[in-house]
């Protein structure tokens, strides 16, 4: 036998320290150490590298060691580090990583250790040079400072008095020698407001009232307006959505679904319409859940939107296969990287491995937080492995998740004792029923067969008239039983009972079997009877007998309870009591009754008693002996006493097939009853997380989950304050972690945010890089305006819509898009706002403005994705969940799938969901013109909308104007007015060669509204 | 070199992700910061060996023992146990039983490279190809190992090679997509092995689905042509009227452009997925019937028409992800797999070398990981997962053929001679593009990225 492990590396250690020995130490380490430590260390272990922080081109590099200390000992070989990474005997440490070295190999470095590891390098070592932002120079750093109340500048130009916005912006203009553009046309306002604000074209009512509306409030009056609308959610919880990679399946490889995703988005969606302030926004996200049973266990709406907000924490990607700890690294490391970047600003993802190389953020503190999540109970969505989802947060308090639960369970208790009754009643009509089900005796059986259907066996096994128990209390006299020989373990005998039974309050359950161990038997292993769900699903009660000795399981004792005599037939009688979890008994012959009281259940029996298994795994090892079975029962009734008077066939009931057939139908109804209440939660449940034990994680050096170092206190990134949750906390810490990121003095939190805000209204952030605020972000191109935003942002209760509203109420907002040779020469990415830049509209703006054109927009908000009934579930990485929903509700609505992305949302840059997204990245491609030359959905828009002019307008002319006004906000030029009615006329000529006359004009005006739809002033902003 | 990183310039992922190279106004081309197409041709770091990759990826973990590494000891030492310190994703001491190779090896070509008889046609072309015979991964699960096999990272999210190949040296052809996936159904954990991720959108692979209607929307909805060019035209006059006052913007470009390059694949893609203008010999080549629109005799004559037509980086997807080379049950499942990808790929190569196009076409095989030398008895039909040891290839571009690379133990358990990682075949086949891997990276969450990490070492042995 070859071993590849440790105990073979051990030894061919130990023979090889006696191979050879060099008389000089030099000539050991020049001839063989110096050249293999060149060859096989010293790219990841040198000058160039440090791999694990160990240098080992010195005698200084490799005394300090690494991570894990010192990795030469000299003369001590079991102490080296280095000898034991490179015996590979220790799984997380073998070394090099390429490949072994060869025996020789380690012999010499063995051999050089032991002789004291003479190492004439005294090159200079030091430690790599730390390129990260020290905790000093963190105070330093522009983003960590403080928020200030910065002085207003002073602005002479008349036109930029609106504010201190954009006080700010022509302050820098003018350092600069910019000269902004004028202000927008009213018609760019409005549908560049209405996109902005609502995702959605304005409609030509909307156009016309602004552009009568002569007030100095015009354009404020639209904002509110929009601010009101439903569709400003849908738009801008949108927004938030991409930095939250929201997505409706899980991730893992078989992505499976998850059906409650969407109560975060919707809770997203409710938040931004209700303006909640931001800061509570972030804590309800963090920690919801505990704020909801602290203050809001009277209020259950209330208590059921802060539990589905933690959503932001549970709808990352996920790795694992099932719900284990194996696999909640990888998820954790989703967590705090999305947490760092979405709120902070921070890439804390990268000391996951190590301290950050460029900002102040430690592996310490990555573990610090890690410990956070450790402590939090997580939602599994179902994966590869549990393909149930498990851990789901109720959307009620505790309390009620007692009462609710107690509720269902008396409910579906009703239905199954309404169900057993009605069984019994049907088993009472039935002339060949016994016992808890048909010939259980072997009766119609045929002799010297093996059992068939319903039965199922394996091994030597047959019905045969010599296994005819004496025994007539439970089924009528017969002459055949069944004979199991003495086979391996696994064979033996199943039987699953059409009415199994299921735990009902108050009602007992009763099995029956007559059985002996042949005569002459001298097999010492055991048989055994178990009675529980399925096969081996659940176990209640088992048995196990010898030839000479019966015995039966008392929890996780075994214990005997007689003597047998082979070729002797015993009756066994058992009375489970689910509600106590105990079952009592008698085991004997007529006149030798042994009785038995009280015995535990198996533990975490499910309460269903459905299969019987005869094999030979019983409580004592080795081949069984062979056995006779015979007049097996199992009912809700108790069995006669053994040896009370002989069971006879019952004789027919008048009228039995009519009244049987009444009854399996009501059996029918109830137990569709009872399967969709039994698949309905007893409350509703969120995709989120809930508190779990406290513990502090130990850090994971170089990420490994499998080398640990030392424990890390919860608490919060030590640049931020580093405070540890207090003594008495009892909770995760969550909570204080909602607090900390929340706090007035966190310079980080309402900084990124009033910078996405203004990066998601201008396409460019004052921050370019609005999920790094780090050492690698960029700077602010403003950096006091963000302040003040930031500022006067926290002292409006963190209010998202006033933001909104100061920032569209600004000059800087409301400026053209024009060009400009003298600007777009200094400042050709209009870094400095000297005007509104032109934008795409995103996937979603592009899909909901053309279905709100063509007149097929469902407005409503959707119910929950039609995903497949969780029972159904079996996905795996081979056979991944995939679907596809159509849909005409807003596209924010759209069923969103990690692994395997919507076909149209990737076409159009939508966020991909695997991670956090800032900004998204629109390309313009030919496949996208594909899309919108000759996909059936841009037809269908086109269509309805041309269908729409047709019948509303009657002159060309009227048609055209209002199709421009619809598609692209304005009216048309008249060569564009005369080239599209003659386009129209010239279409339908060349339809007559293959269009009847009724089919010409509407196939010419959709033409019309397939190239306005498809244009550029349909496609950008201005 | 020009191989700039743009992702501060998010002005330039709007300025054009289409293929149509946007000439320069004069007013920006002396700015420092003028956008380019992301798409346009253009060079690496150093001279290139290779154009273009054809990248060929059999799903489910093709056996290393049975296929190209000719243990001879492990069919001697069938039966004997050894003790295996991982199993089915769990470490311990678990004893196993050497499982001899159900397939006889022969050696082939001039270099008498061993190659087992699945591989027939593929034996025949030998002497093109450099065998790896000690590649290693870290993940035995389908998807962390297929990402990390594409993406170089099993964990997270991150480009694909394709998408780093184009975003390194854009594409030759504006007609169609830089990077194509021609794959019946997905491989382990989907989409995501042709993503771009965080690189700019247009280095996406564009998946292909043989069929009858390969790629979406590429036929027109519009009765006839003539009615399709008058919308176009209009649209072309309305853009250019909407342009007028927009002049600098050229993302405005790129949009008009995008719909004539659109116009244009509509012809231009049917007619590369149009095999019949290939002779008999061609097609026989191949193993494909005539008509015939998928199988992966299809997938390779259509990747060397679209190689052809300067579609820079072309994968080919060997099934997907169901009834693959994921032979736990039974080994024989392998005979029906190869069967189908032998004479195709040997046809591949061939045809690629008699066009001239294989000194400038590099070809890669590769798979997830291999299978198990051993089992739980030896007569177990089936292997499980082996990411210790497995084989892969490379051919054409600048390989030396008919070399083997790399050897493991006598029984294909560890690889130990000349190891090769995902991360050296990714470091290796940006190398014969003219890309330094450690130099291609891209800024993203306040780190510069890299296909290869922090690893990677170009194989410099096996290049001729």
């Amino acid at each position: 036998m070859r071993t590849l492990t440790i105990t073979g590396i051990l030894l061919l250690l130990a023979s090889a320290s006696s191979i050879e020995a060099a008389d000089d130490n030099r000539d050991l380490f020049e001839s063989r150490i110096r050249p293999l430590l060149i060859k096989h260390c010293l790219a990841c272990h040198g000058p160039k590298k440090q791999e694990s922080g160990l240098r080992l081109d010195s005698r200084a590099g490799w005394a300090r060691g690494g991570e894990r200390g010192t990795s030469i000992v000299p003369g001590k070989v079991r102490d080296s580090l280095l000898l034991k990474a490179v015996s590979h005997s220790d799984p997380s440490l073998k070394m090099p990583p390429a490949g072994k070295l060869s025996t020789n190999e380690i012999a010499d470095l063995t051999k050089w250790v032991q002789l004291g590891a003479f190492d004439p390098r005294t090159l200079a070592t030091g430690p790599p040079s730390p390129k990260r932002m020290s905790l000093e120079q963190a105070q330093d750093f522009w983003s960590l400072q403080p928020i200030a109340s910065p002085a207003i500048p002073k602005v002479s130009d008349p036109d930029w008095r609106r504010g201190p916005i954009d006080a700010f912006v022509r302050e820098r203009l003018q350092k600069r020698g910019l000269n902004p553009v004028g202000v927008a046309d009213r018609r760019t306002l409005i549908r560049r407001a209405t996109f902005d604000l609502t995702g959605l074209p304005p409609t030509p009512t909307e156009i016309a009232a602004f552009l009568k509306d002569d007030s100095p409030r015009a354009f404020g009056t639209v904002v509110k307006r929009l601010l009101a609308s439903p569709a400003y959610g849908e738009r801008w919880g949108r927004h938030w959505l991409d930095v939250a990679r929201y997505a409706d399946t899980a991730g893992d490889g078989a992505d499976y679904p998850v059906r409650e995703a969407y109560k975060y988005r919707d809770w997203v969606i409710g938040a931004f319409n209700h303006d909640m302030p931001f800061d509570q926004f972030v804590r309800e996200q963090i920690a919801g859940d505990i704020l909801a049973r602290r203050t809001a266990t009277d209020d259950p709406d209330r208590y059921a939107s802060q539990v589905a907000a933690t959503g932001f924490l549970a709808i990352g990607k996920r790795y694992g296969y099932k719900a284990s700890p194996d696999y909640q690294y990888l998820d954790f490391a989703d967590v705090i990287d999305s947490v760092g970047r979405s709120l902070l600003g921070l890439s804390l993802g990268c000391a996951r491995c190590h301290d950050h190389k460029y900002d102040p953020v430690s592996a310490a503190d990555y573990y610090a937080l890690y410990g956070i999540l450790q402590s939090t109970r997580w939602a599994f969505p179902g994966g590869e492995e549990q393909k149930r989802p498990a851990h789901f947060p109720p959307m009620v308090p505790p309390q009620q998740v007692a009462v609710l639960e107690k509720a269902r369970a008396a409910e579906l208790a009703r239905l199954d004792t309404r169900l057993s009754s009605l069984k019994r009643r049907r088993v009472k009509l039935d002339s060949d029923w016994l016992a808890g089900g048909v010939d259980l005796g072997f009766e119609s059986q045929k002799s010297g067969t093996r059992p068939g259907t319903p039965w199922v066996c394996a091994g030597p096994i047959e019905i045969t008239n010599e296994a005819q128990s004496p025994f007539h209390h439970v089924h009528p006299q017969g002459s055949l039983g069944v004979r199991i020989g003495s086979g391996k373990p696994t064979d033996g005998l199943r039987y699953v009972f059409k009415d199994g039974l299921k735990a009902i309050p108050g009602q007992l359950m009763h099995f029956t079997v007559d059985f002996r161990s042949v005569a002459g038997s001298s097999e010492k292993g055991a048989f055994r009877f178990y009675l529980g769900r399925g096969v081996v699903q659940s176990l209640a009660v088992e048995c196990s007998a010898t030839a000479t000795r019966f015995a039966i399981r008392n929890g996780r004792k075994w214990e005997t309870i007689r003597r047998i005599i082979p070729g002797t037939w015993y009756t066994l009688r058992l009375t489970i009591d689910p509600a106590k979890k105990t079952y009592s008994g008698v085991v004997g012959t007529r006149d030798d009754l042994v009785t038995f009281q009280d015995k535990s259940v198996g533990r975490g029996w499910d309460g269903v008693a459905n299969c019987f298994i005869c094999d030979a795994t019983g409580h004592v090892n080795g081949p069984a002996c062979s056995r006779d079975l015979d007049n097996i029962g199992l009912q809700d009734e108790p069995f006669a006493a053994p040896g009370s008077q002989t069971v006879m066939l019952k004789t027919k009931v008048p009228g039995a097939a009519k009244q049987k057939i009444a009854i399996a139908k009501e059996i029918e109804s109830l137990t569709g009853q009872r399967q969709a209440r039994a698949a309905q939660s007893a409350y509703e449940v969120a995709y989120g997380v809930s508190e779990a034990t406290p513990v502090n994680a130990r850090i994971q050096l170089r990420g490994d989950p499998h080398r640990l170092g030392k424990e890390t206190p919860r608490r919060f990134l030590e640049v931020l304050g580093g405070d540890q949750l207090p003594a008495n906390a009892t909770g995760s810490g969550r909570l204080e972690l909602a607090g900390w990121i929340t706090r007035r003095t966190n310079p980080l939190t309402a900084r990124v945010f009033v910078n996405r805000v203004w990066r998601w209204h201008f396409g460019q952030g004052l921050v370019s890089t609005p999920s790094d605020f780090g050492a690698r972000g960029e700077r602010p191109s403003h950096p006091r305006l963000l302040d003040w935003l930031a500022d006067r942002f926290i002292a409006s209760g963190w209010s998202v819509k006033s933001l909104h509203r100061w920032i569209m109420d600004s000059h800087t907002y409301q400026l053209a898009s024009d060009d400009d040779d003298h600007n777009l020469r200094i400042d050709p990415e209009n870094r400095w706002y000297w005007r509104y830049a032109r934008r795409p509209l995103d996937a979603e703006s592009i899909r909901d403005a053309m279905l709100v054109l063509g007149g097929h927009l469902d407005r409503s908000v959707p119910q929950a994705h039609p995903f497949p009934p969780v029972h159904t579930w079996g996905f795996t990485i081979h056979h991944p969940f995939h679907a596809i929903y159509d849909s005409n509700h807003r596209s924010v609505y759209l069923m969103v799938q990690r692994n395997r992305r919507h076909p149209y949302l990737a076409l159009f840059d939508a966020a991909d969901p695997n991670q956090s997204v800032a900004s998204r990245q629109p390309t313009t491609t030919p496949t996208q013109a594909l899309y919108l030359m000759n996909s059936p959905f841009v037809h269908a828009q086109a269509e309805g909308l041309a269908k729409r002019l047709l019948s509303s307008h009657r002159d060309n002319e009227t048609r055209v104007r209002v199709a421009f006004e619809l598609a692209h906000g304005r009216l048309p030029a008249s060569p564009q007015l005369k080239d599209a009615i003659a386009f129209v006329a010239g279409y339908q000529q060349k339809l007559s060669k293959s269009h009847v006359a009724p089919e010409r004009n509407p196939a010419a005006w959709s033409a019309l509204m397939r190239v306005l739809l498809t244009s550029n002033a349909f496609l950008y902003v201005d | 070199m020009n191989l700039v990183s743009t992702t501060r310039r998010e002005f330039l992922h709007r300025a054009s992700g289409g293929f149509g190279s946007v000439a320069l106004s004069g007013l920006w081309s002396d700015l420092q910061a003028a956008p380019r197409n992301p798409l346009g041709a253009r060079h690496g770091h150093h001279e290139a060996k290779a154009d273009r990759v054809i990248f060929l990826y059999s799903t489910g973990g093709v056996s290393h023992i049975d296929t190209f590494n000719h243990r001879p000891q492990l069919a001697a030492d069938h039966g004997k146990s050894v003790t295996a310190s991982r199993w089915l994703n769990k470490s311990g001491e678990f004893r196993r039983y050497l499982i001899k190779p159900r397939w006889a090896f022969q050696q082939y070509g001039e270099s008498g490279t061993w190659v087992s008889d699945l591989f027939p046609q593929l034996g025949s072309v030998i002497d093109d190809i450099c065998v790896f015979n000690a590649m290693h991964c870290e993940s035995d699960g389908h998807d962390k190992a297929t990402l990390a096999a594409h993406t170089g990272s099993a964990q997270f999210a991150r480009p694909s090679a394709g998408s780093w190949v184009s975003y390194g040296l854009g594409t030759e052809n504006r007609n169609l997509p830089s990077f194509m996936v021609l794959a019946p159904a997905a491989p382990y954990a989907g989409a995501q092995t042709w993503g771009s991720d965080f690189l700019p959108g247009c280095h996406q692979g564009t998946q292909v689905v043989p069929g009858k209607n390969p790629l979406p929307n590429i036929r027109p909805r519009v009765a006839r042509p003539e009615l399709q060019k008058m919308e176009l035209d209009l649209l072309a006059r309305l853009n250019r009227a909407h342009r007028k006052t927009r002049a600098a913007d050229q993302s405005l470009d790129a949009r008009i452009r995008s719909f004539e390059t659109a116009f244009g694949m509509q012809r231009e893609a049917p007619e590369a997925f149009d095999l019949s203008g290939e002779t008999e010999a061609t097609l026989k080549l191949y193993g494909l019937e005539r008509g015939a629109t998928s199988g992966f005799g299809w997938q390779c004559l259509v990747a060397r028409r679209l190689a052809e037509r300067g579609v820079r980086f072309l994968e080919l997807i060997d099934v997907g992800s169901n009834s693959n080379w994921d032979s736990h049950g039974n080994m024989a499942d392998h005979a029906r797999l190869a069967g189908a990808i032998d004479r195709p790929i040997a046809g591949l190569l061939t045809d690629l070398k008699q066009r001239g196009m294989l000194d400038r076409t590099l070809v890669v095989w590769t798979t997830e990981f291999g299978r198990t030398p051993f089992n739980t008895n030896a007569n177990h039909a089936g292997r499980e997962h082996h990411n210790f040891c497995f084989s892969s290839w490379m051919a054409g571009g600048g390989i030396r053929g008919g070399l083997v690379h790399g050897t493991s133990d006598e029984h294909g358990i560890l690889a130990d001679r000349d190891t090769v990682h995902t991360h050296d075949l990714n470091a290796t086949m940006l190398h014969l593009l003219g890309i330094d891997h450690e130099r291609l990276t891209y800024r993203h969450a306040g780190r510069d990225f890299r296909l290869t990490d922090v690893h990677g070492e170009v194989i410099h042995d096996v290049i001729a």
